[in-house]
């Protein structure tokens, strides 16, 4: 039809003209390094993390509870929070499952090295295909049922995932599943940690643009308005079911990953304390932001570390408090104030630093 | 413009919609031809943002077709009408708050762009591209509308006009065929609503789409819409140009009830015989 | 022939009161867990640290000073309501205007604060403890059917507890603008509701509830300890989002059915083996309810009893 053509048209023109919205704009010293910013920043982060193993035995020497170990975990955190998060903070689908993927897809690495004798490398990734599959599964079903019934519903979930492992565990005679058959460099903490952080940068890379892109736009669509989304075009099932899909993929990779760096897998891993875990990293690091995820994981990681280094017991005055005892209700009380004074996550001082680099740069080139 | 267009953009036919026992719309015919700014009104509750509710499928009709170009559009799931050319504003406005003003036309776009999963996670691509020249439109759009200052700025955090604004750019971005506005005149102050009358003519001439409006303000009603049609309790009451279906009386009727409308009439005709009338 | 049939029948009434009696206890805690979220928006994951709280302080009160038992449950019950009072200046205040699932994390984290703090002043509650009642001992029995003192509390305690908060929310001023609240906060505000004061008398009534709950679950258990709760509150929560999470009584009959399940399945499953599996393991029996919970939440969205949500444009 004659007017189709002409709208066809008028695209094409509009897509050819270029930006004449663009002006030639005075480029200084301050605007140069903000807009590097996010380069420079990434750069130096990652030269930082290549020095961590070897500043840390000069700081530490290989004193027992900051051994280069616990890194690794908070790194396998983070893959965690950022699986979270891209379910809950940005699709925001309350779905407390995850904890399901991490511990069936941790037993599941361990049976196929274990028990079946495969290559650790085929163990992986059958594990992190068997948690798309199990992603599908339980997201499917989800679509149905939403808001604090998928909460407590996922959270059954968990409860019966982890319910079956111990069954398996208590059939087998076994306390815990232990992981043998690993590649031999893996049991080595300087390589572990280099393994996971590679692993962890490749993720943040990758998760980056995805939330840039199309598929994010629309999560973070559904998340404001699932009504005008749909209005634009957004097929609100399709993608809560994709955002299961990915969320369960890097749980998956992050339970297989844990059963790599403790060598067992536990039915605690599909646990309520699990998934307590999982949530508070989002919420104190921010929801809906990767940096928030990366925080949150490093607060929930180190605080139990930290707090075993406390001295125990510990003399304040003439009372002796046994601080052992005391370590779950500081960790509590230091999550309570960190949801007190940042409702929006730790994320928000990043945001804070961001804006004064801006107004250095803007300063600048005012002149 | 296509004044020669004999079949109509938009033909409803038959449209009924139920709400458990209520019949908020009756048997409703409507065409609406291309080019053309049609105007919906009628007193609350008559059914006006319904209608819109079902070309956009918000709301299932009970029974009716509702034709876009041709296309049955009932047998369409919501997201796939995007696609088809139709855009829409809310009485509510539903940005995207926490997303910039740029990402918001960016979303806008998502019918008519293709990255899924795969493409999305690589840095270059198809999936990138399309992005690229997507922002382009979106960044014209807002040029057109005047918002180019606050591409960047979060949706949320602006003045409620520049939000209904965005809105309507949201709306524009694809050049969809149809655009259904939904009171577009609400919360803008008297001294602005010419200036809101033009722009409505000036994007129907510039850009060819046909507005489908509902409005309460019958001062916009009467300097933009081409024909109106007026809705009274899910069943239409007149329809035809404005300034006679405006001063139908049976219309005012509708709005105002029997005794008011009595009396506005006898104040019209006192009026007009020079007698002034002093009310308090 | 007529003996073990009546012995069968007599065995599984058994059962049902006991499951009669289990729900009841979920169900009290559901209800209060209903009560404070459909009024203030907050899931409170704290619920059973509060009330573990509370019946510990009533088990030092008897071992302590050795209170006479009903003169120091008078005592913990106001002591419920201080700490209640506390809690929404204390706690509630603070996150009030954080997201929701911030919300949720914080009572989480409320709990584990609350727990610390009970183990820190009585020590000697980390590991269970024999919790003194006057119930102890009793029972009824009827032809054979044996149904202990507790038991008989717990139902009467839990069927006046729901007629009192069901007077109470709809003839009283205070309990029907708590009802008005639950459906728009900002809207009762503009009538004059006294926003304020109602949390506090919901977190109050709300931590009475839950310490009721607390005393009765240690009552039958004869046990306390500083996470008692903690296996309960799963389940009480289980109970009130089948009950539909929108009416007091749907919370109730949710737990009640809970309790009937867990017991019927114990009960049932009772010495079974399937294969090389003992399905009368608790993890099979936890998975068969889970698995109900969620297949009918599958069929019914909203709840047994909840209200289909709506979108509006």
């Amino acid at each position: 039809m004659a007017s189709e053509q002409t709208r066809e048209g008028e695209l094409a023109a509009l897509d050819s003209a270029g930006s004449e919205t663009q002006r030639k704009t005075h480029v200084n010293l301050g605007q140069r390094l903000y807009a590097w910013r996010a380069g420079l920043a990434m750069l130096a982060g990652l030269f930082i993390l290549g020095l961590i193993p070897t500043i840390y035995d000069q700081i530490f020497g290989f004193s027992s509870g900051f051994q280069l170990h616990n890194l690794s975990m908070i790194g396998i955190l983070i893959i965690a929070a950022l699986a979270q998060n891209i379910l809950t903070g940005y699709a925001a689908q309350p779905s407390l499952g995850n904890a399901a993927f991490f511990g069936v897809s941790a037993y599941l690495l361990t049976w196929l090295t274990t028990d079946l004798n495969q290559p650790y490398w085929v163990g992986i990734l059958l594990a992190v295909l068997a948690s798309a599959l199990l992603g599908v599964i339980v997201g499917g079903p989800a679509l149905r049922v939403s808001g604090t019934y998928l909460a407590i519903a996922t959270l059954g979930l968990v409860t019966i995932a982890g319910a079956l492992l111990n069954l398996w565990d208590t059939t087998a005679g076994r306390q815990d599943y232990q992981l043998n058959n690993l590649p031999a460099f893996l049991g080595d903490d300087h390589a572990l940690y280099y393994f996971v952080f590679i692993i962890v940068v490749i993720l943040i890379f990758l998760v980056y643009h995805l939330l840039h892109a199309r598929v994010g736009r629309a999560w973070i669509a559904i998340r404001d308005n699932e009504t005008a989304a749909e209005a634009f075009g957004i097929n609100l099932a399709s993608y809560k079911l994709q955002a299961f899909v990915v969320s369960a993929v890097l749980t998956g990779l992050a339970g297989a990953l844990y059963a790599t760096w403790a060598q067992t897998a536990s039915s605690s891993m599909s646990s309520l304390d699990q998934t307590i875990a999982f949530l508070a990293m989002i919420v104190v690091g921010g929801l809906g932001s990767i940096t928030g995820s990366v925080l949150g994981a490093i607060f929930v990681g180190f605080i139990p570390i930290l707090l075993g280094q406390l001295p125990s017991p510990l003399a304040v005055g003439s009372f002796q408090i046994q601080v052992s005892i005391l370590n779950t209700g500081i960790y509590g009380l230091l999550l309570l104030l960190a949801l007190i004074f940042f409702p929006t996550g730790l994320s928000s001082l990043i945001g804070r630093g961001g804006n004064l680099l801006r107004r250095v740069g803007k300063r600048g080139g005012t002149q | 413009m296509n004044e020669s267009q004999k079949t109509p953009l938009l033909e409803i036919r038959g449209l009924t919609v139920r709400f458990g026992g209520l019949l908020a719309i009756n048997e409703l015919d409507l065409h609406i031809a291309e080019g053309e700014i049609f105007a919906l009104v009628g007193p609350n509750g008559a059914g006006k943002t319904t209608v819109l509710n079902c070309i956009n499928a918000l709301i299932k009709p009970a029974a009716g077709s509702i034709q876009f170009a041709g296309q049955e559009l009932l047998k369409q799931p919501a997201y796939k009408r995007a696609a088809l050319g139709i855009g829409r504003t809310f009485q509510q406005l539903q940005l995207f708050t926490s997303m910039s003003v740029l990402d918001n036309l960016l979303t806008a776009q998502h019918a008519h762009l293709r990255s899924g999963l795969l493409m999305g996670l690589l840095p270059f691509g198809p999936g990138k591209r399309e992005d690229a020249r997507a922002r382009e439109r979106a960044r014209e759009t807002l040029a057109l509308l005047g918002l180019a200052q606050y591409a960047d700025r979060p949706a949320g955090s602006l003045p409620f006009g520049a939000q209904k604004l965005i809105g309507v750019a949201r709306a524009l971005v694809l050049r969809p065929r149809l655009v259904l506005l939904d009171e577009p005149a609400a919360g803008v102050p008297p001294q602005e609503v010419d200036e809101l009358a033009a722009s409505l003519r000036n994007w129907r001439a510039e850009l060819g789409t046909t507005l489908l409006l509902i409005e309460h303000n019958m001062h916009i009603v009467q300097a933009v819409a081409d024909r109106v049609c007026v809705l009274d309790y899910g069943s239409k009451l007149a329809e035809g140009e404005p300034k006679a279906v405006l001063s139908n009386p049976a219309v005012l009727e509708a709005y105002l009830g029997r005794e008011a409308s009595k009396q506005v009439a006898q104040a019209a005709i006192e009026v007009s015989q020079g007698v002034s009338h002093a009310e308090s | 022939m007529l003996w073990t049939e009546a012995n069968a029948m007599l065995a599984f009434l058994q059962v049902v009161i006991a499951g009669l009696v289990t729900g009841s206890l979920y169900g009290l805690l559901a209800l209060g867990i209903v009560l404070i979220y459909r009024t203030t928006g907050v899931l409170n994951f704290a619920y059973g640290a509060i009330g573990a709280l509370c019946a510990g302080f009533l088990y030092i009160l008897i071992t302590g000073p050795q209170l006479n038992f009903w003169l120091a449950l008078l005592v913990t019950l106001l002591f419920a309501l201080v700490v209640g009072i506390v809690l929404e200046r204390g706690f509630a205040r603070p996150v009030l205007h954080a997201p929701v699932f911030t919300k949720a994390i914080a009572t989480l984290a409320l709990a584990l604060v609350l727990e610390t703090l009970a183990q820190a002043i009585w020590p000697q509650l980390a590991s269970p403890q024999h919790f003194f009642t006057p119930f102890e001992g009793k029972a009824l029995n009827l032809h054979g059917l044996y149904i202990s003192a507790i038991d008989i509390v717990i139902l009467v305690v839990t069927a006046l507890l729901m007629l009192g908060l069901n007077l109470f929310l709809t003839r009283t001023r205070q309990g029907i603008a708590m009802r008005a609240m639950a459906d728009n906060i900002p809207a009762s505000r503009l009538m004059g509701a006294p926003v304020g004061r109602i949390f506090m008398v919901v977190w109050a009534l709300g931590a009475l509830v839950a310490t009721i709950s607390a005393v009765l679950l240690a009552s039958r258990q004869e046990l306390i300890s500083v996470q008692f709760m903690d296996p309960v509150l799963l389940l009480a929560f289980v109970g009130a989002v089948l009950g539909g999470l929108d009416s007091l009584p749907g919370a109730l009959l949710g737990g009640i059915l809970i309790g009937l399940a867990d017991n019927i399945l114990g009960y049932v499953l009772a010495g079974h083996t399937l294969g090389p599996l003992n399905i009368s393991d608790p993890g099979i029996r936890e998975t068969l309810i889970f698995g109900g919970f969620v297949l009918v939440l599958l069929l019914r969205p909203q709840g047994l009893w909840g209200r289909a949500l709506l979108r509006r444009v």
